[in-house]
């Protein structure tokens, strides 16, 4: 073999080394980065649409945020001015929930949350599509993925009297369970039992 | 492409196809072979499990969790590829791939470089002889190969086995270098002897011997508590352990059955003179109880009631993490182990266990476990943030998302239910059961218990059998895990389940 020929097969070698890392470092990509969708930008564009199509008169809005400690769902009442749809009222529910307690309170949803899509049926069950980000930052756990659950549907349906129950829905599917516990196969409906009864 | 063709092929297509070969061994090239197992820290005090990882050839600790345990972390500063941890006062550097770690001023050589594992800053084993009495200023005994390391005035026992032949059996000897207690326990077809809380360090881990009765002696302390497993080499053998000498010898008897001595096992074991009878006495197993050696002639007995016990997670789902790196799947499969083993001590109960290991299973598998066993009660673990109290526990039974949605007349219990929402035809004696554990939990001191609360948990919708999940706290990122760890804490745990467990059998 000419010298010329054993050059051009080292370079040849050192190419397809490259090649081969380049190729495994693309599949790593391709398998472990979620792209984003340019869809959650718009889906962004929606909630602040909710939240400026506010004409109604200012009220009180009750929502509830998880203690710190109890295991229970503690109410905290803000004003409010409500969209003219229902659907965009849950949305506005939603979006206050996101947005954190203004108390000494814990936060039922990581503020990574996009509130996807918001449907009502006729029978009164309001379907709520989140993000896969909503126990971001929050550790599993059944007390945890129960204050969570009844954290929007207590507030929901106090706040919305024609929403008799809630369907949660992650990322437009139907899930067996939040993290690992607590059932989204089924509409819930509310439980005032997690709700923190005040001190005697 | 066949040999011969591959050898006729010269020049750029050979070079082309061996480059093609090495590129493809490149790309699909495991980058590490990951492998979970125990490792046990003794102190004079205390005794901490912490799950050792196997990467290639070599076990790896997480250096927090092993320094948290020592001392004290004063803080850590965490770049790309370093991080720089206060022990006290004493700073420490690790960079990944670096096998020099800086502790203070001084640099120390490992034999294999620190790295970073699911997050988590990992050490060699090296790590414990080669820098941790640097820190500690204690004497570090690590004996090499083994997955126990002594820290401090530990000095732990030791024995030497010899075994004998009987007529009509096989004798071991077990001779200890100081006093030990025993606990026997008979389980899928070995025997279990527990040798109480003090440390002890085998010669050997495996002792096997060519003996028509005696397979094999095995040391196992890899859940912390460190016990002697022995194997027979047939079904059907009877076992009469006797701790003689004040404590400092076990004889160890394995006998084939005779009519009459099959009988007499139950009351009266064979023992030397002075013996001290050990805590319990399995003699004969029942028969019957899978995890029993059936002895041949013993009159048939009643099938125990069945005990379903479920490792909230495991496998692929770690669960919760708390700050010094412990996962919920291993503090689960650590509190299941304790409270399986106090409840088979009873001799009142059948266990299964719903996953065994480091395994995946679902909710149906689990379930399917349960339900087949035909159990009287089903418990499943969990840790979680349950607030700033640690530790806290939290009982849940299930109460479905929303009421049941059969026939709106009728006030009867629906007629059909779903197999898989089954548990709605146990949800009081669920009730009744998380309340007698909640009554029970409360008498451990510096223990915030929280009354039962029913929620939608999967894993209890499909129990055909009452249900409770119990949840531990307080494991989360922003705090370590010590309390829920701490063996007295989980044997405390397994002690309030087994009494809870017999007052509901009557008494047994």
């Amino acid at each position: 073999m000419s010298r010329r020929a054993k050059v051009l097969l080292v370079i040849l070698l050192a190419v397809l080394a490259a090649g081969a890392f380049y190729l495994r470092a693309l599949s790593r990509r391709i398998f472990f980065e979620v792209p984003r969708h340019a869809e959650e930008a718009a889906r962004a564009r929606l909630n602040e649409v909710a939240l400026q199509s506010r004409t109604g008169p200012s009220q009180t809005a009750t929502l509830y945020f998880p203690s710190l400690g109890s295991g229970k769902l503690v109410p905290e009442t803000r004003p409010i001015t409500w969209a003219e749809t229902d659907p965009d009222k849950v949305r506005q529910i939603l979006l206050a929930l996101i947005e954190g307690p203004h108390q000494n309170l814990a936060r039922p949803l990581s503020t990574a949350t996009n509130v996807r899509a918001v449907f009502l049926a006729n029978d009164g069950t309001a379907y709520v599509d989140l993000s896969n980000e909503v126990l971001n930052g929050l550790t599993p756990g059944i007390e945890t993925e129960s204050l969570t659950v009844y954290s929007i549907v207590n507030s929901i349906t106090a706040n919305i009297p024609a929403v008799k129950r809630v369907r949660i829905l992650i990322q437009g599917q139907e899930v067996e369970t939040l993290d690992g516990h607590v059932d989204l196969t089924e509409a819930f409906v509310p439980d005032p039992s997690y709700i923190e009864t005040a001190a005697p | 492409m066949s040999l011969p063709s591959l050898r006729n092929l010269h020049g750029p297509g050979r070079v082309l196809l061996l480059g093609l070969l090495l590129g493809m061994t490149i790309l699909f090239w495991p980058t590490r072979e990951l492998r979970s197992d125990n490792f046990v820290f003794y102190f004079p005090d205390k005794r901490q499990v912490i799950p050792v990882q196997m990467i290639g050839q070599t076990k790896y600790l997480p250096i927090l969790t092993i320094l948290n345990m020592v001392g004290k972390v004063g803080g850590l500063q965490e770049k790309r590829d370093s991080v720089k941890v206060w022990f006290g006062e004493t700073p420490l550097e690790f960079k990944v791939k670096d096998r020099t770690v800086r502790v203070d001023k001084a640099r120390v050589k490992l034999a294999n470089p620190p790295l970073v594992s699911n997050g988590q800053w990992m050490v060699p084993v090296e790590f414990l002889t080669a820098v941790l009495p640097r820190l500690t200023n204690q004497v570090v005994e690590y004996p090499l190969g083994s997955n126990r390391v002594f820290i401090g005035d530990v000095k732990p026992t030791s024995f030497t086995v010899r075994l004998d032949q009987l007529p009509e059996g096989a004798r071991l000897t077990l001779q200890f270098t100081d006093k030990v207690t025993i606990r026997t326990v008979a389980t899928n077809g070995k025997w279990v002897m527990f040798l109480g809380e003090r440390p002890v360090e085998p010669l050997e881990p495996t002792y096997s011997f060519k003996d028509p009765y005696v397979k094999e002696l095995h040391f196992d302390d890899q859940d912390g508590l460190p016990k002697l497993i022995l194997q027979p080499t047939s079904t059907g053998l009877n076992f009469y352990p006797a701790l003689v000498e004040g404590g400092k010898v076990l004889l160890a008897d394995v006998l084939k059955p005779t009519p009459s001595a099959a009988q007499q096992a139950q009351s009266a074991p064979p023992a030397a003179p002075g013996a001290t009878p050990p805590t319990t006495q399995p003699g004969a197993p029942q028969t019957g109880a899978p995890g029993s050696i059936p002895s041949a002639p013993s009159p048939p007995s009643p099938p125990l009631p069945v005990v379903v016990l479920d490792p909230g997670h495991g496998g692929s789902d770690n669960g919760a993490r708390a700050r010094d790196g412990v996962l919920e799947k291993d503090l689960d499969a650590q509190v299941v182990a304790r409270v399986r083993l106090a409840l088979l001590a009873t001799q009142k109960f059948r266990i299964v266990l719903t996953r065994t290991g480091d395994v995946t299973t679902s909710f149906e598998q689990r379930s399917q476990a349960a339900n087949e066993a035909n159990a009287v009660c089903f418990l499943t673990f969990h840790a979680g943030d349950l607030g700033p109290d640690s530790p806290q526990i939290a009982l849940y039974t299930y109460a479905p998302p929303s009421p049941f949605s059969g026939p709106p007349n009728s006030s009867m219990p629906p007629a059909f239910i779903p197999w898989d929402n089954i548990q709605r035809l146990h949800i009081d004696s669920s009730r009744n059961l998380a309340t007698s554990l909640q009554q029970q939990f409360m008498q451990i001191a510096g223990v915030k218990v929280d009354p039962p609360q029913g929620a939608p948990v999967r894993a209890l919708r499909s129990i055909n059998a009452p249900a409770v999940a119990i949840e531990l706290g307080r494991l989360a990122p922003e705090v370590n895990s010590a309390p829920l760890t701490s063996s007295d804490f989980q044997q405390l745990i397994a002690s309030a389940v087994t009494r809870v467990l017999i007052n509901l059998r009557g008494g047994g």
